[in-house]
């Protein structure tokens, strides 16, 4: 498109006074020779906003540069449709948070400058749009997929809904009985009939929705709105393979019982009368709610439950199941149902948490329920054809053997994705989901405020297999992946890009021809956009892309470009940063990712904390989006440092795009032969971790580089 | 060295669990374990507190940790346990059950569970109806006219049921068996209490701090939500024991001055005789009242508790009618209130071993041992 | 019945953030109503989540950043609605919308608070300092606009604000406004407030120095708290260096909340690495009943309990009194597992009261609740997060996420069966 651009200096909120903002339009005429530059006290108001319509309508300005304060603050006034809207915080970063009228004078127009490179440099984001289905395919017909299933067909979305088993229901068949889902206090009966059948019914007639029983899917290929699945199911004995076109994911394979061959220190495998949980649910069923204890038969009267067994436990599962507590008190029901009977609950914590309380609280009021906290050490031949459950530090006494006819374990929850990649997509990066051993093999996310986030656009995982929860939790859990599945499918639609830039409609669009198929951008890709051809040449899938352009700071050729995002839009940013002569002014450009770094830099800014007045900033989407080249290009002008903020990496980590910040870091550490090249010391670049909320210890961290970088000396490049 | 730990076997007694709630612990299965209880209970030692372990041992029906254990008598039921805790379980109702099921343990008869159960209550209170019937009614004296009057024409009760033989043997007898019940139970009791046990310092002493402890009321003071049970509890305390000092005033007179009742109300045992018996009556009111109005908080006690005090309300209550009746020459209601009495006075002592009345002394025992082992 | 694919959202805390946000990004227009001046609720008292220790204004800054960038999201702060009529896909919800004072002409100059001759307590510290009575909540604060307080601001204070104010910004005559909407669903996401400690009598909040509450402890930790993120004990500004927690405050208790909080065992297990992060000499005591820290949540209590200076004791404290002659605080709990009771002594007890649902204190005619405030779902009016059920951060969101499918569905499906 052709530009024409209009720059518009705000001069209130101390702008006006602090900088010369007449010297300012000069530079910007002349120098920069943008058309059309007008200032006005206070642009966010209605004359202002109508100043910039009226250029817009009257002068045929299509490129708006505004500078004034920053995109955090005044967001809705600057929405100029059809326009390229560039916004130059002078107020933060010139005004507020630089002291001298020299500094706050020479930061304006350095970063008007820039930004007005910016806005030259980029273009109105054109959205991938390609043919698109919006049918979601859900992995696991247990209670998760089941729900996810009926949300998605109730919302009008076709659904394909793939069961391993020949039939529906997954883990809830095996049960006797289930816990209430009442809303408030739990009353009498405290146990009552599982409803899956109803569900299975509705699932099964539901036009909306097709089953493949006896099924598995054996790939998938493609991305998100486009993807080819090919499912194979055994159903009445006969092997068949069909290809579905689908747009979104929702994984829900469910989870299995922890190994109990593996508990052999209680009891399991040595005795008979040692049990799993699941094993006392299908006993109970089996015989109508009586416990027959296996080795003869008899009627279990004295049943112990060792809670958390193999859980919680560094040699087994590190975690807690959550749903075993309330499952134990279900049983210990199913035991009491025989009036002699008693049921020993024993246990290090009773989890019961929220309203869930209630049900703990009803369950234990009942004579033949006997619960003592403790650790279990053993089980033991008690002699007498009983058992001895061995106890330390327990509230009954330090070292106790409780004598039980039938001991429970209550082992916890395996997921289905612990060995199995379940969705076998043709990734280049692998065909399941990556980064699971961080959450124990669950297809977790690793971000609190966005549960349903996943390394995999498009797929997101609910129930068990996501977290071990309850059956009422996995509901919920599978109604918001249904709802992330068809948000996804309607983005994609679109060409916008899904979380955490959900606004964003551009996408990596790689110039082929240069590209020399190093495959370090099919590497380095967080999401596994990018695949490779027969030939090994790099192959972008737009659609399973998040836009941090981790690809284009991977691309040694920087032939990867987003519209308004792209090497040498940056590069030229920081080449036209100003380098002062004087040896003893230093020039540092802080490149901070938009996510958290920049919104810190911001907030200090907005409280006029002082920044040092060596440093420029530039935001950028995510430090994976940093290449090398622009060191190189701003050493080489003469830039004394570079400094790099971005989010937290490693365990825990905070980076919005889960890889971007490591990459850097990583990156980094090589970008020694670089500067090894330009005769540099390589402390002139460095990396801080940053969360929004250390903004107060910005100024620091940015002082204490421009001293070490002071230290270091200016950059011999300077004045070349 | 370290500590040598044995390990203990344990098998539920779900018996017990039952009998505990059938006895005044219907809450006890609520407990969670959080010893709230044992925060907020002023009277128990900090060692080994009560009364959360023994709500432990309450809900897996651990009877041998219970029954013999002095901490369930060194409990006050000030009820603060209950009042606070955070599950409804009522430690001190439990408790309660507990000390109920210990008097039934350690009475050497049947007639402690008797007591404790509602359905055999008529039973036994025709044990005295039948007997004191057995006197009058061969004289005739269901026909009130027919009871001879006194010298002065006034109404003379022991003209209506002999002092002796059919009062003073009966209580007599009472009497006896009551204290052969108590040392009975006592010995095995303290049997149980000194199993496995050293005892420190000197008994005297011991038996001299509970007594001092005892005159002086002082446990009730460290009760909070029933801060005035302390009140009530004393005077009861006290009357009975200005109605024993009566008694035996009546024997004396009788006995060894031949001074036969009525004795007019300036004498002495009169004098502390009414005193006792008002102090009685408004003691026992003080603890009604205060059960009720705490109720909601301490709980509501159990059928034991409760038959006892209205054996002994009904023990004041027809006394002190008794004699204003006969005062007021109201024969009509003078004899059948003189013959209630009788019977609630038979009640009390006679059923003492097995009912509430013999906390006084089991509890006085197991704070003998308390101190005696320095854990009070 | 007019076509209405649009749904309200009462309550802009993170539940109501993520339902409103994951509507609009599926095709649905949303209003969302917050009775705060800003949005973002609870989370924005929070320092820190758990088990990852990151700043929840992390995620809150995206999901103002999806609003701002949404033209189908549009919310209203200092609102609150009196009354809904209606039924699934056709509902009218009358709000009433409590006058700012500041218009969005501010700039955020802090010119009116600079001269603003007034203070309010700050409600948002827990009172624990003082705001002027033209205010910006918090620095962060979406949106970014002050607040004059008018409560508080009296006599002239409104025209000194107002002349400072070179913006027209400051508007003192804005009067509170009825507004009604017409949606087709309703997602109620009204949070919680933390159980009144004043009510917890054997715990002495009110009464004993230096017992605070934890989410009063999360200001404290928080930079942008009181103590601009130092932990100091209230009665001197000693730095605390021995501190208690008291696990069910308030929770899991018939004579309070009924219901466990869910969150309070991991807030204290998180409160702990606030002050070990603050002084490797520190010392923390929780005081138990159980660690509820389910699922994957575990670990993060294993991470806790290996440090040395932490310790946990099985026993809930139901005693706590001044120290004679300190400004330290004595508290008393059997520690089960010896089996005797101890008294403690500590510079500062954190009490981990609990959450006590909106719906209890105060009901929106036309929402069902439960005895405990907790609100039903009940046809087109869907609750989400702590205003269903206690959960944390991760669970909130991920309810929220599921109640605007339901929404959705509601609106749409009514929208179609005509």
């Amino acid at each position: 498109m052709d530009k024409k651009l209009g720059l518009y200096i705000c001069t209130g909120c101390s702008i006006g006074e602090s900088i010369n903002v007449e010297k300012l339009s000069n530079i910007a005429k002349n120098a920069l020779r943008i058309p059309v530059v007008k200032s006005h006290f206070a642009l966010c108001g209605n004359e202002g906003v109508e100043l910039i319509k009226n250029d817009i309508k009257n002068e045929g300005v299509n490129t708006v540069v505004i500078a004034a304060c920053s995109l955090r603050v005044k967001y809705e006034e600057f929405d100029f449709p059809g326009c390229i809207v560039e916004r130059v915080p002078v107020r933060e970063l010139a005004v507020w948070s630089q002291e001298t009228p020299e500094d706050k004078q020479l930061a304006a127009e350095d970063y008007v400058k820039i930004h007005v490179i910016k806005a030259q440099k980029g273009d109105i984001p054109e959205p991938y749009v390609i043919e698109t289905v919006k049918a979601i395919l859900v992995i696991g017909g247990g209670i998760a997929g089941m729900t996810a299933a009926l949300q998605s067909a109730n919302a009008g979305y076709q659904v394909f809904l793939v069961e391993k088993e020949p039939q529906l229901g997954g883990f809830v068949n095996k049960l006797y009985k289930a816990v209430p889902t009442a809303v408030g206090e739990y009353s009498e009966p405290l146990i009552v009939d599982p409803t899956i059948d109803k569900v299975i019914k509705e699932v099964e007639s539901n036009p909306n929705i097709k089953v493949y029983k006896s099924a598995k899917v054996e790939k998938t290929e493609g991305q998100p709105g486009a993807y080819d699945v090919t499912i194979s199911s055994n159903a009445a004995g006969s092997e068949n393979s069909e290809v579905i076109k689908i747009g979104t994911i929702v994984l829900a394979a469910g989870w299995r019982p922890y190994d109990a061959t593996k508990l052999e220190h209680l009891g399991y495998g040595v005795s008979k009368d040692v049990v799993t949980n699941i094993e006392l649910e299908e006993i109970a069923k089996k015989n109508n709610g009586k416990i027959l204890r296996p080795s003869d038969g008899k009627e279990a009267k004295k049943v112990a439950f060792i809670q958390c067994a193999g859980q919680r436990d560094p040699n087994h599962l590190p975690y807690c199941s959550a749903m075993c507590c309330t499952g134990s008190l279900k049983q210990a029901k199913y035991v009491t149902q025989n009036k002699d009977a008693t049921a020993m609950i024993l246990y290090k914590d009773i989890r019961t948490p929220g309203r869930l309380e209630y049900y703990y609280k009803a369950a234990q009021n009942d004579p033949g329920v006997m619960m003592t906290k403790g650790e279990v050490t053993g089980v033991a031949d008690a002699g007498n054809g009983n058992l001895h459950v061995e106890m330390e530090n327990s509230l009954l006494g330090k070292k106790v053997k409780i004598e039980a006819d039938l001991v429970v374990l209550a082992t916890g929850v395996v997921p289905a994705t612990i060995d199995d990649p379940i969705l076998n997509l043709q990734y280049r990066q692998g065909p399941g989901l990556p980064d699971l051993e961080l959450y124990d093999g669950f297809a977790d996310s690793n971000f609190i405020c966005f549960q349903y986030e996943t390394r995999r656009t498009g797929i997101y995982a609910a129930g068990c297999v996501r977290q071990p929860m309850s059956m009422a939790e996995a509901q919920e859990d599978a109604t918001g992946a249904a709802l992330k599945a068809i948000q996804a499918a309607e983005h994609i639609a679109k060409g916008i890009a899904v979380h955490p830039r959900s606004w964003d409609e551009t996408y990596p669009d790689p110039f082929m021809q240069r590209c020399t198929s190093c495959k370090r951008c099919t590497e380095e890709c967080p999401f596994g956009a990018i695949d490779e051809d027969e030939k090994g040449t790099p192959y972008f899938k737009p659609n399973r892309c998040r836009r941090c352009a981790t690809c284009m700071g991977a691309c040694p050729e920087r032939i990867i470009s987003f519209k308004d995002y792209h090497v040498d839009l940056i590069g030229s940013m920081i080449k036209n940063v100003s380098v002062p002569d004087d040896e003893d002014k230093p020039r540092i450009i802080v490149l901070a990712c938009e996510n958290d770094a920049y919104p810190a830099i911001d907030t200090v800014a907005l409280q006029h904390g002082k920044i040092d007045p060596a440093v420029r900033i530039i935001q950028i989407r995510c430090l994976g989006s940093v290449n090398l080249v622009w060191l190189a290009d701003a050493f080489s002008r003469g830039v004394d440092g570079m400094l790099l903020m971005g989010c937290k990496h490693g365990e825990n980590y905070q980076c919005h795009f889960a890889k971007g910040s490591e990459l850097a870091s990583y990156r980094l550490g090589k970008v020694q032969e670089t500067l090894g090249r330009l005769q540099l010391e390589a402390e002139r670049v460095a990396m801080i971790q940053l969360a929004m909320d250390e903004y107060d210890k910005v100024p620091k961290m940015i002082s204490d580089f421009v001293d070490r970088v002071k230290e270091i000396g200016p950059n011999p490049f300077k004045g070349f | 060295m370290p500590e040598q730990v044995t390990t203990q076997t344990i098998s539920p007694d779900l018996k017990f669990v039952k009998d505990i709630i059938a006895s005044g612990g219907e809450s006890l299965k609520k407990c969670y374990q959080c010893s709230t209880c044992t925060v907020v209970c002023n009277v128990t030692p900090d060692n080994n507190p009560f009364p959360r372990k023994e709500m432990m041992y309450a809900q897996w029906g651990m009877k041998d940790k219970l029954i013999s254990n002095p901490d369930i008598w060194l409990c006050h039921q000030c009820s603060d346990c209950t009042a606070y805790c955070p599950r409804g379980a009522k430690p001190g109702e439990v408790i309660g059950a507990l000390r109920n099921l210990a008097i039934q343990h350690y009475s050497p008869t049947p007639l402690a569970k008797m007591v404790g159960d509602p359905k055999y209550l008529l039973m036994l209170f025709a044990v005295p109806v039948l007997l004191f019937l057995a006197y009058i009614v061969p004289k005739g004296f269901l026909d009130i006219s027919a009871i001879p009057r006194g010298e002065d024409g006034g109404i003379v009760y022991s003209k209506f049921i002999p002092i002796f033989p059919a009062i003073d043997v009966t209580f007599g007898a009472v009497a006896f068996f009551a204290a052969v019940c108590f040392v009975l139970g006592i010995k095995r009791y303290w049997t149980d209490l000194s199993a496995g046990v050293k005892v420190q310092g000197n008994l005297m002493d011991s038996i001299k701090a509970t007594i001092i402890d005892i005159i002086t009321h002082k446990k009730f003071e460290k009760c909070n939500v029933t801060k005035d049970r302390k009140t009530a509890h004393l005077l009861v305390f006290y009357s009975f024991v200005g109605l024993t000092i009566t008694t035996t005033l009546a024997v004396v007179y009788l006995y060894g001055f031949g001074y036969e009742s009525p004795y007019p109300l300036y004498n002495p045992l009169k004098i502390i005789g009414n005193i006792s018996a008002l102090a009685l009556l408004y003691g026992i009111t003080l603890v009604v009242g205060n059960r009720l109005k705490n109720a909601e908080k301490a709980g509501k006690g159990s059928y034991f508790d409760w038959l006892f005090i209205t054996v002994i309300a009904a023990v004041a209550v027809t006394g002190m009618g008794a004699q204003l009746f006969r005062l007021a020459d109201i024969a009509i209601l003078a004899y059948p209130t003189y013959f209630a009495h009788l019977v609630f006075v038979f009640f009390l002592f006679a059923y003492a071993p097995f009912s509430k009345m013999a906390h006084m002394v089991y509890r006085t025992t197991a704070m003998v041992f308390a101190k005696h082992t320095k854990r009070d | 019945m007019p076509d209405i694919n649009r749904i309200l959202v009462i309550g802009g805390g993170f539940s109501g953030l993520t339902t409103a946000v994951d509507a609009a990004e599926t095709g649905t227009e949303v209003i969302i109503v917050e009775k705060n001046p800003y949005l973002g609720g609870r989370v924005a008292q929070l320092n820190k989540y758990f088990p990852k220790l990151c700043p929840p204004i992390c995620g809150l800054e995206i999901n103002f950043r999806r609003i701002k960038t949404n033209p189908l999201v549009k919310f209203y702060t200092m609102a609150e609605v009196e009354s809904i009529t209606g039924g699934p896909g056709n509902y009218n919800v009358t709000v009433k919308i409590n006058p700012r004072h500041v218009n969005d002409n501010c700039v955020l100059c802090d010119a009116c608070a600079q001269a603003c001759p007034a203070e309010r307590p700050n409600e948002f510290n827990f009172g624990m300092d003082k705001t002027k009575a033209a205010y910006l909540p918090f620095n962060q604060a979406f949106p970014q606009k002050y607040v004059i307080d008018s409560s508080h601001c009296k006599g002239d204070c409104g025209k000194v604000c107002k002349d400072a104010c070179k913006y027209s910004a400051v508007d003192l005559d804005m009067k509170p406004e009825t507004i009604t909407l017409n949606v087709g669903s309703i997602v109620v996401a009204t949070g919680w407030n933390p159980y009144d400690a004043n009510k917890l009598d054997t715990l002495a909040f009110s009464s004993v120095k230096n017992v605070i509450t934890n989410m009063m402890m999360e200001r404290l930790a928080s930079p942008t708290g009181p103590t601009a993120g130092k932990i100091l004990r209230p009665s001197d500004g000693k730095p605390a260096q021995n501190i208690a927690f008291v696990q069910c405050a308030g929770s899991r208790d018939e004579n309070h909340l009924h219901f466990c909080s869910y969150i309070c065992c991991l807030a204290s297990l998180k409160q702990t690495t606030y002050i070990r992060e603050q002084n490797p000499e520190s010392k923390a005591t929780i005081f138990y009943i159980d660690i509820r820290t389910p699922g994957k949540y575990e670990k993060f209590y294993w991470k806790v309990k290996e440090d040395q200076n932490v310790s946990f004791i099985k026993g809930k404290v139901a005693d706590i009194v001044q120290d004679e002659g300190s400004d330290d605080v004595v508290v008393t709990a059997e520690d089960m597992i010896t089996g005797d009771k101890v008294r403690m002594k500590f510079d500062m007890v954190v009490l981990a009261t609990g959450m006590e649902p909106a719906g209890a204190s105060k009901k929106i005619a036309g929402v069902n609740y439960n005895e405990d405030g907790f609100a039903l779902p009940n046809s087109g009016i869907y609750p989400a997060g702590c205003t269903k059920s206690p959960i944390d951060v991760a669970k909130s969101a991920q309810d929220a996420t599921g109640a605007a499918l339901k929404a959705i569905s509601t609106a749409k499906s009514a929208g179609q069966g005509r």
